[in-house]
């Protein structure tokens, strides 16, 4: 293929090349104004408080969560909410039944709604139109609903009680197709027609031409995809019928909450554990979120 | 679309191969996506037609059919009434806030030349922070006596409200709560968007003088619009759905002022009324559709 | 329409269609079923499957090795299931026709899921009912016929700050409702605590508050037979009247506690009392308190002596697709026996719902304990009737519109009786 279809080095490291080392600039191009910061800054601090409070929190003693009203620094530090954590539930079992869930369910959403995404916004073929509404429509459908006829099905299939079960109702999900297929929407469609023009078959160029170029939208579908299937509670719930098949929301569920009483000092510290993965996700996708897609040289 | 398909008279010659790959692309989806998703979601369709509890689940095919009863009862159910205000006022309320929040820390988060990333995981911790610190530590704040809000009122000489215990201000408090909590995922959304905004005219028209403002609002709002359309529909979609906050701050009180027809549903399969609740459930999901399509109607891309 | 819709709509309407074939046959499903043939003697053999919540799921793996060492050739396999959707598990098992040999159930779900037809009628001569605390053996009682057997249970009684109430001049708790006022009055004004009764002034729950005062006052909520609702009764509009003065009278706070609250506010003194279950001597020694600090006692009656409080707990049932019925219920069976019901007491911590487990061991000597077997003796449970979720749910909705003032107990009742008629008792 030629070398127009290359993607320019990315537009940040460009900008600094030419403009280094007077002004500082942003993503867009733009000076940096000073008063930005200080507005971000101030915008954190509050957006960050109630972290700050669990995480804090997770290491004081369970009449200290409870107090009202609610205390900033542990007054009595323990880790005592970490040691159950770790001892009282089979952890590694939990963690890794969680783990394998959320990336099957990551991957398969990324790979089949890339697809579908990209053959909504580009293609034309017979049947599109009723396939994209149908698409949105169940994305409109409160999730509770299928529930129970969902969980019929499933028992039917012989698969209750196995990670599979857990995997595959969300491995078709319509929130990752509108994502792509939006995103895709706004690649111009001159690549495409070039890439035709030189030979290359429809699905090379999805595969070569076109997904290069999603970087942000993958990596966004990447981590809200990711998150959701590593906090889904309900689902694995039912589903999982033993122990060694629960996933980590589902094992901190049984052992913190109680009948009459919540044992929050555990809450907090699963919750704490619980989160990490996510943001490790999180940070380690969230550059090619920024990666700037050069349009210049294509116009 | 391509262009060559437009005029008329000529038939675009790669017609046939994009059919084919379009299919190809579309199948594992579609599979995929006909069993556990479709399938369900017509058969609950069809329950909202029957008198189903959670008692007959045993036997399924052995319930009263009832047609558009469930329905009708239920826009004369007083309550569900109420609940559609509710969830209508918290839409009308929270998709704008959230939207603006999000474009507002997108926008300038973009404007950063450094420690991008380290605002960028800041501002998006409220969505993966569980919602029981949160429910705690907003509990705190709106507080009426000792609450960190009416404590910083309390200083300019205002006397708060008991936010969380009145029918009027106890929605709306939720309402702020949710923004908060929510925009963090819109911002990531938004952000991947921003990167397909041309750099060069917007550079350009630094150099021209435009201002922050009109450089904003002619190059990065229009190339914006793709996304914007679909960050106001998954929000939209999201908050007629609303539940989670009112279900840990309020239980849906004082006075059934916070529940939502989420709640409401949830209530009712929770009694195991299970076709009354997918009745509910189908309403709304006809609530998302007349939405979704008046969204799309107003911020739509030519394509 | 374009081609786009039609095929939409067809779709739908081919779904909605295939439900018109359906009709409801007039068989009950629960109630006036027989109890089940007894069991035949013998040891329990195979795997049994058991579900627990909580506590007690994490402790009864453990436990049952006795079980299994007096019944070499029976294997018992616990899973522990977190209370927060034990409903739901349980009811989306009995609807797909899988779920284990025996589970503990909520005593208030005991309606729905034998009305669902998950559930077996106790086969005859298991047990005793005359063994059992009576109101723990109504929650299993569907319809007339009892599903499965009290496993443990817990009550509520008045707990309070005994230094206040000596600065206040009580030496002992009250014993009828105006020495409850009175008490309360005291412990404001004399005691030094903001509110001196706490009760719950509705939303989800405070039926469990609000109904010991009616039923001591006499109302029933059903007739004998459990066909008909009994709610708009004189009783209980005065039993209601009572409550919500609380809130009048400024004694009670008016907005619903955050978790965590009422430990702390009665440790620290602004509640001086409050009605509650045995878990809470744990929280409130947690927050701080010592047990010569604070005292329980039994609910007041109306005029004298003791009050009815509220029973809950725990049932043990079997369920309809076990694979191994005979040897699921000989594991209930074994699990009534007093002395294992005392060693689990001993290891969990529930209170046991076989009377004569009280009689000897801790049970029968701890002072706390004692008032708790006492109040035991004279409470009750709500009807175990399919649709009580949903009529609780309308009581709590109106108990809150009442104190808050917007109703009277006397309107407020007629509204619960005509909600609760409406909605039915679903079998």
């Amino acid at each position: 293929m030629t070398n127009t279809l290359e993607a320019p080095a990315p537009a940040a490291e460009r900008s600094e090349d030419l403009k280094a080392p007077k002004q500082k600039r942003g993503a867009d191009g733009i000076r940096t104004p000073g008063w930005l910061y200080v507005v971000m800054a101030v915008g954190l601090f509050l957006v960050v408080v109630p972290f700050i409070w669990m995480v804090v929190s997770s290491f004081k003693p369970e009449a200290e969560v409870r107090a009202i009203p609610p205390t900033w620094l542990p007054q009595d530090v323990t880790t005592e909410n970490y040691d159950q954590l770790f001892t009282r539930l089979d952890f590694p079992t939990y963690f890794l039944n969680s783990a394998i869930v959320a990336l099957a369910v990551t991957l398969g959403n990324v790979v089949f709604c890339s697809m579908l995404g990209y053959a909504l916004a580009k293609l034309e073929f017979p049947g599109k139109r009723v396939l994209f509404a149908l698409v949105l429509g169940t994305l409109m459908v409160p999730g509770v609903v299928t529930f129970v006829p969902l969980f019929v099905l499933t028992t039917n299939l012989g698969l209750t009680n196995t990670l599979p079960g857990m995997i595959l109702p969300f491995l078709a999900g319509p929130f990752g197709v509108f994502l792509m297929r939006q995103y895709i929407l706004g690649l111009p469609d001159e690549l495409i027609q070039a890439a035709r023009v030189d030979g290359a078959g429809e699905l090379t160029i999805f595969a070569r031409v076109i997904m290069p170029l999603c970087g942000p939208a993958v990596a966004t579908l990447g981590v809200l995809t990711f998150l959701a299937s590593w906090n889904n509670f309900l689902w694995p719930l039912v589903v999982a019928t033993s122990e060694d098949k629960f996933t980590l929301p589902v094992a901190l569920a049984l052992y913190a909450v109680g009948q009459n009483a919540t044992q929050y000092g555990l809450l907090l510290a699963g919750s704490v554990v619980v989160v990490i993965p996510v943001l490790v996700v999180f940070l380690l996708l969230q550059r090619f979120i920024m990666q700037g897609v050069a349009m210049t040289g294509i116009k | 679309m391509s262009r060559q398909a437009r005029q008329p008279g000529i038939v675009d010659p790669t017609r046939r191969g994009q059919a084919v790959a379009g299919w190809i692309l579309a199948s594992p989806f579609v599979v995929l996506f006909l069993v556990f998703t479709a399938g369900p979601v017509l058969a609950s369709l069809g329950m909202s037609f029957t008198d189903m509890r959670s008692t007959d689940m045993r036997t399924p095919f052995a319930v009263q059919f009832v047609g558009l009863d469930n329905y009708v009862d239920l826009v004369q159910d007083p309550l569900f009434r109420k609940v559609t205000l509710n969830t209508l006022l918290y839409l009308v309320l929270g998709v704008p806030l959230t939207m603006g929040i999000a474009l507002a820390v997108a926008v300038g988060l973009n404007g950063l030349s450094r420690s991008r990333g380290f605002f960028r995981v800041g501002f998006y911790l409220p969505v993966v922070t569980s919602i029981v610190a949160v429910s705690v530590v907003w509990k705190y704040i709106l507080r009426d006596e000792g609450g960190l809000l009416n404590a910083a009122l309390g200083w300019v000489g205002i006397d708060g409200p008991a936010w969380l215990d009145s029918t009027t201000t106890a929605l709306p408090s939720l309402v702020v709560m949710a923004a908060w909590r929510n925009f963090g995922t819109l911002m990531v959304i938004f952000l991947a968007g921003l990167q397909t905004v041309p750099r060069e005219q917007v550079e350009a028209a630094e150099v021209d003088g435009a201002s922050g403002w009109s450089r904003f609002r002619f190059i990065t709002l229009p190339a914006l619009r793709p996304v914007l359309l679909f960050g106001a529909v998954i929000t939209g979609i999201g908050y007629l759905q609303f539940f989670e906050e009112a279900f840990v701050m309020t239980k849906g009180g004082p006075l059934d002022s916070t529940r939502s027809v989420t709640f409401f549903t949830f209530d009712q399969f929770g009694y195991g009324n299970y076709g009354y609740a997918a009745a509910a459930s189908y309403l709304l999901f006809l609530a998302i559709v007349l939405l979704t399509f008046f969204q799309f109607r107003l911020l739509r891309t030519k394509d | 329409m374009n081609r786009t819709t039609i095929t939409l709509v067809g779709l739908a309407t081919a779904a909605s269609l295939a439900f018109t074939a359906c009709g409801r046959s007039d068989d009950a499903g629960a109630g006036g079923e027989e109890q089940g043939e007894a069991i035949t003697d013998g040891k329990a053999t195979g795997t049994i499957e058991v579900w627990a919540m909580g506590t007690e799921g994490e402790k009864l793996g453990d436990f049952v090795e006795d079980f299994e060492d007096a019944n070499p050739d029976a294997t018992v396999k616990v899973t522990a299931v977190p209370w927060e959707s034990a409903h739901d598990k349980i009811s989306t098992a009995i609807a797909a026709g899988e779920g284990p040999d025996v589970s503990l159930i909520g005593t208030t779900w005991m309606g729905e899921f034998a009305e669902a037809g998950g559930l077996m009628p106790t086969p005859e001569g298991l047990v005793d009912e005359a063994d059992y605390f009576p109101g723990a053996w109504q929650s299993t009682e569907v319809g007339g016929t009892s599903y499965g057997v009290p496993w443990y249970v817990e009550t509520r009684v008045l707990f309070y700050r005994k230094d206040l109430a000596k600065k206040a001049g009580w030496s002992d708790a009250p014993t009828s409702w105006d020495d409850l006022k009175q008490f309360a009055k005291d412990l404001e004004s004399k005691g030094g605590a903001k509110y001196g009764l706490n009760l719950q002034p509705g939303q989800t729950g405070s039926w469990q508050s609000y109904l010991p005062f009616a039923w001591t006052d006499g109302a029933t909520l059903t007739n004998e037979e459990g066909t008909e609702y009994t709610i708009d009764s004189p009783e209980m509009a005065q039993a209601l009247d009572y409550y919500t003065s609380y809130f009048d009278d400024g004694l009670s706070m008016t907005r619903t506690l955050d978790p965590g609250e009422l430990e702390s506010g009665f440790a620290d003194g602004t509640f001086g009392s409050f009605i509650s279950g045995p878990w809470h001597t744990g929280l409130v020694e947690e927050a701080g308190l010592d047990e010569s600090d604070y005292a329980v006692a039994p609910l007041p009656g109306k005029d004298e002596g003791m009050g009815t409080s509220f029973v809950g707990g725990g049932d043990l049932a079997v369920f309809q697709d076990s694979d191994n019925p005979e040897s699921a219920w000989k594991f209930v069976q074994w699990l009534s026996e007093p002395e294992v019901q005392q060693d689990f007491y001993d290891e969990v911590g529930d209170l046991p719902a076989v009377q004569a487990a009280w009689e000897s061991g801790e049970l029968s000597t701890d002072p706390q304990l004692k008032i708790f077997g006492e109040q035991l003796g004279q409470a009750q449970s709500p009807p175990a009737v399919p649709t009580w979720e949903q009529v609780a749910a309308s009581i709590d909705g109106l108990v809150e519109q009442a104190s808050r003032g917007d109703l009277s107990g006397e309107d407020a009742v007629k509204q619960m009786q005509s909600d609760a008629q409406s909605i039915g008792t679903g079998l």
